[in-house]
C-alpha cells in the first residue's frame, strides 16, 4: 500500500473546487421505487390522489430522494465532485448529512453541483486513509430554488 | 394511512421513538435499484466474501434514509426535518432485523418554531450501534 507525507499538490489544489453541475431527474416511478424501498407506508409517496388530497402538487419525494443521474452508456458518467489521483484504490461510505430545504416534487429536474470541502490522511485500523468530505447543493432547474444540501465523508484506503 | 402527528408540546427530552425493519436480501436489491448502486458486496455472497466480509452487507445509504423515514413519520404531515446526519460505524449483515431509533435530547424554540434535537442510529439484534448521527426536526404546536 501507498504511504503519503502529505497531500500531493493536485489534492491541495482540489480542496475547495466544484466539479461539473450533474442533472438528477424525479420521476413518479423512482419516487414509489426509494419509498418501496426504504419501507414507506404513507401513501402521498405511491398514490398521485392521495397526495393532492394532502396539498400537494404531484407526488413528493420523500425526505432525502433527490432523484437519480440520467443514465446512458454513451456519456460519460457524472463524478461527484472535482477528480485528483489517488494512490487509495478501495472506498467506504463515512456518512451523510441531508438538509430538505424545500419540497421535491414527480417533474423536478435538479442539477448538483459538488464541491470538495476537505481532504485529510489519518492512520486507522485499515492502514493509511484519505477522508474526503464533500458538499453537494442541489437546485431545480424550473425555479433555480435550492432545494437540499448534503455533506458526505468518503473514505478512500 | 398516514403517520399520527407528534406535537411539540407532547414531547420530553428524551423521548424515544423507533422502527424496525428486516434487510433481506431482496430488500437490499429493491435499494439497489432505487438508488443506483449496484456494488456487488450488496447482493453477491461469493464477490462479498472475497471482499473480506462476513456475506452480503446493508448499504450505508438504506440505513441514512431509514433514519430519514423514522423521522418523517415521526414529524407527520405538520412537522418538518431540518436536517439529518448519520456515520457509518459498523457493517450489518444482510437478514437481521434492525432497529432504527430516536431519542430527543434537546427542546427549545427558534424564531417561535418549536424544535427538537435528536439522537439516532441504527441497532442490531444484540443492540450494538452501526449508525450513529443527530437530527434537528421542527414540530407543529397544539
Amino acid at each position: 500500500m501507498a504511504e503519503l507525507t502529505d497531500l500531493t499538490d493536485e489534492m491541495k489544489a482540489a480542496i475547495g473546487t466544484s466539479g461539473p453541475p450533474a442533472t438528477y431527474e424525479v420521476t413518479a416511478q423512482a419516487i414509489r421505487t426509494f419509498a418501496r424501498a426504504v419501507g414507506y407506508r404513507n401513501p402521498i409517496y405511491y398514490d398521485e390522489a392521495a397526495a393532492r388530497k394532502n396539498g400537494h402538487q404531484a407526488l413528493p419525494a420523500p425526505p432525502g430522494f433527490l432523484g437519480m443521474p440520467i443514465f446512458n452508456p454513451f456519456a460519460e458518467r457524472p463524478r461527484g465532485g472535482p477528480q485528483f489521483t489517488s494512490p487509495f484504490v478501495r472506498a467506504l461510505n463515512g456518512g451523510s448529512e441531508v438538509e430538505p430545504l424545500e419540497q421535491v416534487y414527480a417533474g423536478d429536474v435538479l442539477e448538483a453541483v459538488t464541491t470538495l470541502a476537505n481532504l485529510e490522511l489519518r492512520k486507522g485500523r485499515l492502514g493509511q486513509m484519505l477522508i474526503r468530505t464533500s458538499e453537494t447543493l442541489y437546485t431545480r432547474t424550473s425555479d433555480g430554488a435550492v432545494v437540499a444540501r448534503t455533506r458526505g465523508t468518503g473514505i478512500s484506503y | 394511512m398516514s403517520a399520527e402527528q407528534t406535537y411539540w408540546d407532547d414531547v420530553a427530552e428524551g423521548s424515544e421513538f423507533s422502527l424496525t425493519e428486516n434487510m433481506s436480501s431482496q430488500r437490499l436489491v429493491i435499494w439497489a435499484a432505487a438508488s443506483g448502486d449496484f456494488y456487488q458486496i450488496h447482493y453477491d455472497d461469493s464477490f462479498a466474501r472475497g471482499n473480506d466480509l462476513p456475506g452480503i452487507i446493508v448499504h450505508g445509504a438504506l440505513k441514512g434514509m431509514l433514519v430519514g423515514r423514522l423521522l418523517d413519520e415521526w414529524c407527520g404531515d405538520a412537522g418538518r426535518i431540518v436536517s439529518w446526519r448519520v456515520s457509518y460505524r459498523g457493517m450489518d449483515p444482510a437478514d437481521r432485523d434492525l432497529q432504527v431509533w430516536g431519542r430527543v435530547t434537546r427542546k427549545y424554540e427558534h424564531d417561535g418554531e418549536g424544535r427538537v434535537d435528536v439522537d439516532v442510529g441504527v441497532r442490531q439484534p444484540d443492540g450494538a450501534e452501526t449508525t450513529p448521527g443527530s437530527a434537528v426536526v421542527a414540530l407543529p404546536k397544539r
